[in-house]
């Protein structure tokens, strides 16, 4: 009995004493944090004052240890870091980091060093959230950068309108970044190009490559997979190409025969099958290509760029891809090589160090005092140049306009850009 | 209180709803379900379309959301409890698999991949907490009352049971019944909390995490399930900081609790009066009201 | 074509083999579905990429590597998870709540050595097909296709007519009598864990050719326990037969249907034969106290 007693006491001392450590940091910052906590619950509308609040004692000098010091801006990483979506996660974030290291080296921002601290999502929605409210109540970051998963976009979208963080974030799906009445979440940002844009991209791409007659392989259990399809369906309808229903495959989790999913498609003889997957299921899809005897191309979106190559480990002449950066400029290419061996989504890497570059922008323009003022000058990004494109925000859309791609190919395991598209 | 408590909190309690469920099924009865969490997607997406599709008013919304998993818990409880144990886990399993499936495929009605998004935020930690202590209660009551101590008895000896005059296929089915609305009710909790739900994360795993809570807590203890369900929840919230060491973390505890005190944190004892009178002297008053809490 | 689909569901079918004799190896021992399988067949499959064909050294040696790793794996689990739960003589749900803890642990470390990169197994063949007729297989599927049966055979030889398989089937039937007996009982188990786990290893392999390397590949051992649990509970045999005839339904379903439905559908088809026959393809050799 006493040693049940034992267990029982450790265990609630235990639970208890690191609920009151997590929720110290918070507690001693101020009163009004205390308050908003208690607003969001309620789904209270003055939250965002509050909030107001919290962000500006950042740049104030009571900001709390691991939020910055004095004479620094703290932001936030928000990625999938030990989920099934990490390999994207840590390559947002390696970009960031050395944008941010690189920043500080060249003097930081406004003469204050940044500092950035990851928060892990694992891929998961509530998780997500969790993840989220730390870093805006908890650590009181300044600007936070967002992941490229449409579905941790969605989770944290209705709660950070209680806050003032802007989420720079890169997720594709326009509905993380607008209501349902079409206007824009105040926070929740894009930096890349939209889904429609880059179906369009890739149908308009084949369509010009003389590919007349087409299959689709998507997961229909990944948000990614299914925004990607629509889109380049719609551009082939306007060129005139339909494509027959039989021939649009969706698979899920489960589904561990990719052959018997290609069978229809491979026999109908088409010309290309577009695969919008996770470089994951893309090796296992154009193996299973191969292996039935496919002799037409295959059309996907940024997961056939490197390492594709080298995890497919066969000849890749017959993959079309589209992506963020130019391997042939200078600046990227030489980063490239650099950082090769340490990223497994080179084209994450560039999209992370560019929302930085962005941010830093931003806060040497707008301040971050004022919380408004640098949403706006966030949304009114213009002719920024970076390494994954022009980038000019649309301020309704909180998404880039007109920002390019480029659709490459391989020769056999060599990256070929072909084509610079641009955006819409 | 922050943000991030109440924030955690709020998750805790909602998840302790759907673990006294996880116990009424495993603790009480003996059996396993591999699908449970299945059931908390059909009440997050019932409530949540009911709500956002036909701007029905929220707390009839919740009603009829375990109703609907209620509908669906008796069609497959009526094989569920008619078969072996062992078959049991796998019949949910499957059927968790099937309604991840569906949802993924209803593209028109639930957003399909990409979630249902739009649901109004009506749960704060006040709700949660107030419905975490009445689904306790209610356990609590469905454990001292005589379908409680028949499921008990049919969980020791099922042929014992039977020839004691119980109806062991209806004591089955009304603890399935049971877990079901409250696993779902957990579900639509979830859904107005996070105003948002994806098909993700009802899987197989999440269900075996439930039945992991109640066993580290303790399977013959509701209060043990319920500080197995606090710690364990919250536990890798607060090893955040260990990034992907967590788990690790996580599962050696466990680990060592089956290995060297398998009855679980609190083996079979109860939070009750007569308990409490008797651990008096030997907790400080402070310690207990933590405990209550 | 039809039987182009019944060829793909074979091959299927003959992972899903391995994995569920794997599976049903301890069931029949310990009496308890043994989820730590997958995330064992995960680590073996990384254990032998990093140590034998990241150097290039071919597929027998890969295969070779990731049994041994199994061995070593399974023997780690038996120790750390299940050897005091056997004696407390705790209730079998204590097996089942242990092994997927176990399987958390092993796909967290796996996590953790991996990280976020992409792996795959370099392409043991040069010739990607093999063509009769209309008909197109792919030589990792015949590869497979043999190795599985080869290895299932060997199984099956070693269960019937040796010291060792009579030993442990003794174990399985009663353990208690078969200690009584003079047989070592804990050696037994020792011993199907190391039989399961090679089949771990050899599964994980084909698992990460067929579908690349990534920490939760082994979600696929529930293909393994439904497999069998379709053939009877314990039955090495009745598992064999569950494997190929849940491999051929799925992709028969999956050609007719489409994905998704063909979850719902195949989900339907077990629950159904379930009911119908509720002992299993080869009937049940387990004793439950009612």
């Amino acid at each position: 009995m006493k040693k049940k007693l034992l267990a029982v006491t450790l265990a609630l001392a235990m639970a208890f004493g690191m609920a009151a450590c997590g929720g110290d940091p918070g507690k001693t910052d101020s009163g009004t944090t205390d308050q908003s906590g208690a607003d969001n619950n309620a789904g209270g509308e003055d939250a965002g004052d509050v909030g107001q609040d919290g962000g500006a004692s950042v740049s104030g000098t009571e900001a709390k240890e691991p939020a910055a010091g004095d004479g620094e801006i703290l932001i936030g990483c928000l990625q999938d870091i030990t989920g099934s979506t990490s390999a994207l996660g840590i390559s947002v974030q390696t970009g960031a980091q050395d944008a941010v290291d690189e920043i500080n080296a060249n003097g930081g921002v406004n003469g204050k060093t940044l500092v950035m601290k990851t928060y892990d999502t694992k891929g998961d929605v509530t998780e997500a959230v969790n993840a989220y409210i730390t870093a805006v109540t908890v650590d009181n970051v300044s600007i936070i950068v967002g992941p490229p998963v449409a579905n941790i976009a969605n989770a944290i979208k209705e709660t950070s309108e209680d806050y003032d963080v802007p989420v720079m974030g890169l997720a594709m799906d326009p509905a993380c970044q607008l209501k349902e009445d079409g206007t824009a979440y105040k926070n929740m940002f894009c930096f890349q190009p939209n889904a429609d844009t880059q179906g369009d991209i890739m149908a308009s791409f084949a369509v010009k490559n003389g590919l007349k007659t087409y299959g689709v392989l998507y997961n229909q259990e990944n948000s990614y997979s299914v925004s990607l399809l629509n889109p380049f369906l719609d551009t082939l309808k306007d060129q005139g190409i339909t494509v027959d229903e039989s021939l649009i495959v969706a698979y899920g989790a489960a589904d561990t025969d990719y052959k018997t999913l290609l069978q229809p498609i491979v026999s109908a003889g088409v010309d290309a099958i577009y695969c919008p997957n996770y470089t994951q299921q893309l090796v296992a899809i154009c193996t299973a290509a191969s292996e039935l005897g496919f002799e037409g191309k295959i059309i996907n979106g940024l997961d056939a760029a490197p390492p594709f190559n080298t995890t497919f480990g066969g000849d890749c002449s017959n993959i079309y891809y589209i992506n963020n950066i130019d391997v042939n400029d200078g600046k990227t290419s030489e980063m490239v090589a650099r950082i090769e061996d340490k990223v497994s989504a080179v084209n994450k890497y560039f999209l992370g160090y560019d929302i930085v570059m962005i941010a830093k922008d931003c806060m040497e323009k707008a301040g971050l005092a004022d919380a408004d003022a640098l949403r706006d000058t966030i949304a009114n990004v213009k002719d920024f140049e970076g390494l994954t494109g022009k980038i000019t925000m649309d301020p309704a859309s909180h998404m880039p306009a007109g920002m390019g791609m480029f659709m490459y190919t391989y020769d056999n395991q060599t990256p070929v850009m072909l084509e610079e598209y641009a955006g819409n | 209180m922050s943000a991030l408590v109440s924030n955690i909190l709020t998750q805790v309690f909602i998840t302790l709803i759907a673990v006294a469920g996880v116990y009424v099924l495993t603790g009480l009865t003996g059996m396993f379900s591999l699908g449970q969490a299945a059931f908390m997607a059909i009440g997050a997406y019932a409530s949540g379309l009911l709500v956002v599709r036909l701007h029905m008013n929220f707390a009839l919304a919740v009603v009829l959301s375990v109703l609907m998993a209620v509908a669906v818990g008796y069609l497959i409880g009526y094989p569920v409890v008619r078969l072996r144990r062992d078959y049991i886990s796998l019949v949910t399993l499957g059927f968790g698999e099937a309604i991840g499936a569906l949802l993924n495929r209803m593209t028109f009605l639930t957003g399909g991949a990409s979630g249902l998004t739009g649901v109004p935020r009506r749960v704060g930690l006040p709700l949660a907490c107030i419905s975490a202590v009445a689904a306790i209660g209610l356990v609590a009551f469905f454990k001292t009352s005589k379908y409680g101590r028949q499921c008990i008895a049919l969980r020791g000896d099922e042929l014992a049971a039977k020839a004691m005059g119980i109806n062991v296929i209806r004591v089955k089915m009304t603890a399935f019944l049971l877990s079901v609305a409250l696993t779902a009710y957990s579900g639509a909790l979830y859904v107005f909390y996070m105003s948002y739900v994806d098909p993700t994360g009802f899987g197989w795993k999440k269900s075996a995490d439930w039945v992991i809570m109640v066993f580290f807590g303790g399977v013959n203890s509701l209060t043990g399930s319920t500080l197995g369900a606090f710690i364990l929840s919250a536990l890798p919230q607060m090893l955040r900081g260990l990034q992907n060491y967590r788990y690790v973390v996580y599962a050696v505890l466990v680990l060592l609790i089956l290995n060297f005190k398998p009855s679980g944190l609190l083996g079979e004892w109860e939070l009750t009066p007569g308990n409490v009178k008797r651990s008096i002297g030997r907790l400080t008053e402070g310690r207990r009201r933590k405990e209550e809490k | 074509m039809s039987l182009q689909i019944i060829l793909n569901g074979i091959a299927t079918g003959s992972v899903y083999a391995l994995i569920a004799t794997g599976f049903a190896l301890i069931f029949n021992v310990l009496k308890f579905s043994n989820f730590s399988h997958g995330a064992t067949m995960t680590a073996c499959a990384f254990i032998s990429y990093f140590l034998v064909a990241d150097k290039g050294l071919g597929l027998f040696p890969t295969l070779l590597a990731a049994g041994a790793a199994g061995a070593v794996v399974a023997l780690f689990g038996e120790f750390v998870g299940f050897r005091r739960i056997l004696k407390n003589h705790s209730s079998a749900t204590y097996f089942f709540v242990s092994s997927i803890t176990l399987g958390t642990l092993y796909e967290g470390l796996v996590t953790i050595r991996v990280g976020s990169n992409f792996f795959n197994f370099p392409s043991f063949f040069n010739k990607p097909t093999i063509g009769i007729g209309s008909l197109v297989i792919s030589t990792t599927d015949v590869m497979m296709f043999i190795i599985s049966v080869a290895v299932l055979l060997v199984l099956a030889f070693v269960i019937q007519n040796t010291r060792l398989g009579r030993a442990l089937r003794a174990v399985s039937f009663d353990r208690d009598t078969a200690q009584l007996m003079g047989i070592n009982s804990t050696r037994m188990i020792q011993s199907a864990f190391v039989i399961s786990g090679v089949l771990a290893g050899i599964a994980g392999v084909f698992l990460g050719i067929k579908y690349t390397l990534y920490p939760s590949l082994g979600s696929l051992v529930v293909k393994g326990f439904i497999a069998s649990v379709i053939g009877g509970l314990g039955s090495l045999p009745g598992a064999i037969a569950g494997a190929f005839l849940l491999g051929i339904l799925e992709t028969v379903l999956l050609s007719l249907l489409g994905s998704g439905y063909s979850t719902i559908a195949t989900f339907a088809v077990m629950l159904l034969f379930l009911l119908i026959r509720p002992q299993g393809i080869a009937g049940s050799n387990v004793q439950e106290k009612a």
